[in-house]
């Protein structure tokens, strides 16, 4: 079914930085969210975070950029696991949780560690498998990868594709590297000074780019063709 | 010229820099790439004389690294500065440090060249952008003029635009002045299109050492081409048809 969300908008000491914004996602899709920074991308992320919960209907997960914003130091990872079961109303399932730890390559970890007692990617990683818990029907994604290496990133990255191949789930990928989005999204969505200024296939913004926002990052978006 | 040669650094037990050697002339960049835990902050730290080196030496020109100042240009722009201090005054820290006065032209010719407007030095680190700030780190660590500038992953705090408008300045500027820059990164795109080698760091030891769109096109190492592939998988490089 399909996710509809309109009148989106936020500020910040009296100053706009989300106009008023409306968003339909269908299930299954993956959606670049791409943009400077600063143009509102996280913002709007949030706020559709927010009022998908507000609301109730349609269940929402999400994966902030470090996992150090999502896990607590002082608590074991089977102490955060525990916790997004109940969070997403579910009994603790052991089954479930190893098909995750498969799917995602985490089953070395010991779960009585504390996060630090994990690599980061491995953090990470489970981060997106307690996102995964109750199989939302969106998993908003801020940044996922850049606080990682890149073999780490591109297969955590894999991972998640390949668990999400046969299931409903959304993605919606936040990110400033349209290089990243292009490559492994199907929808961009660009986002400049708290406005979507463009949302269209992938293909479509990188052939034919209709706003100054979207020509930037098209023309910057390869480290090998700059702009002389 | 910069010479590494045969450097090994231990940390109790752990040696985290195995047998490192390699030159880098003036003029020439030199990117150093790979894995958390490689090794390349460590091999910056043994180039200029903050970590220890249990064997080898690190020289410039043949006489010890430290005597040709070199600079740093660190990752987390904002918190390289003192957030007490205006802009200015940790810019220029590098001259004080040498008992000099700022040259106005060459510092007017830094401030052109790194598109840094003239009220922006007397702002605080907090009250600029980080890209802003990134480029006030660039300036720091120019206006000394030093032979050999390394550089701590320069980009990766920035976006995907900016990152790449600030490595074009960094460019110019090295056409210019004509120093040695050293850049420590995650990102095989901005390698391959800005630095003339490439040194694959893999577990303290140098795994490959190539010319850097050599190392794109047909890396000869398995743990390059896991790099590279990773790359392509991320979309930072392009694969060629």
């Amino acid at each position: 079914m399909t996710i509809t969300v309109s009148g989106l908008s936020a500020s910040h000491s009296g100053r706009t930085i989300l106009q008023e914004t409306d968003v339909t996602i269908r299930p299954r899709e993956r959606i670049g969210l791409v943009g400077a920074s600063g143009s509102g991308k996280s913002t709007l992320g949030h706020a559709l975070i927010d009022k998908l919960r507000a609301q109730g209907e349609r269940s929402v997960a999400h994966v902030p950029q470090s996992p150090d914003e999502a896990l607590d130091p002082l608590r074991s990872m089977a102490f955060h696991w525990r916790e997004a079961e109940r969070a997403s109303g579910l009994a603790p399932d052991q089954a479930r949780r190893q098909e995750l730890f498969a799917a995602l390559r985490i089953e070395g970890g010991d779960l009585r560690k504390r996060p630090w007692g994990w690599s980061r990617g491995m953090q990470q990683r489970f981060v997106i498998a307690m996102a995964l818990i109750g199989t939302p029907d969106l998993l908003v994604m801020d940044e996922p990868t850049s606080a990682l290496d890149p073999v780490v990133a591109a297969s955590t990255m894999s991972l998640l594709e390949n668990y999400l191949s046969d299931r409903q789930t959304a993605l919606l990928l936040i990110t400033h590297d349209l290089g990243l989005a292009a490559c492994r999204m199907d929808r961009l969505m660009v986002m400049q000074t708290g406005r979507i200024v463009e949302d269209a296939p992938t293909q479509k913004v990188l052939s034919a780019p209709k706003t100054d926002a979207a020509r930037s990052l098209c023309l910057h978006r390869s480290w090998l063709e700059l702009p002389c | 010229m910069l010479s590494v040669d045969n450097i090994s650094v231990r940390r109790g037990a752990t040696v985290t820099l195995h047998d490192v050697s390699f030159g880098l002339a003036a003029g020439r960049t030199l990117a150093v790439v790979g894995e958390s835990g490689a090794g390349k902050s460590t091999l910056i730290g043994a180039i200029l004389g903050l970590v220890p080196c249990s064997s080898g030496q690190v020289t410039w020109d043949k006489t010890p690294v430290a005597r040709c100042r070199p600079a740093l240009v660190m990752q987390e722009p904002r918190s390289a500065f003192n957030p007490r201090l205006s802009l200015y005054h940790s810019a220029m820290e590098p001259l004080v440090a040498q008992r000099t006065v700022p040259d106005p032209e060459r510092l007017n010719m830094l401030c052109q060249g790194l598109e840094i407007p003239p009220n922006l030095l007397s702002r605080r680190p907090t009250e600029v952008s980080i890209g802003q700030a990134q480029r006030v780190g660039i300036l720091r660590a120019l206006i000394a003029a030093p032979p050999l500038v390394l550089f701590d992953e320069p980009l990766s705090a920035l976006d995907a635009v900016t990152q790449k408008y600030t490595a074009r300045l960094i460019a110019e500027l090295q056409h210019e002045a004509g120093f040695a820059a050293l850049i420590v990164t995650h990102d095989l795109g901005y390698a391959a299109a800005f630095a003339d080698e490439i040194a694959v760091l893999r577990a303290g030891r140098v795994e490959e050492y190539a010319a850097s769109r050599a190392f794109v096109e047909a890396p000869r190492t398995d743990y390059g081409r896991t790099l590279r592939d990773a790359a392509f998988a991320l979309g930072a490089l392009e694969r060629v048809a």
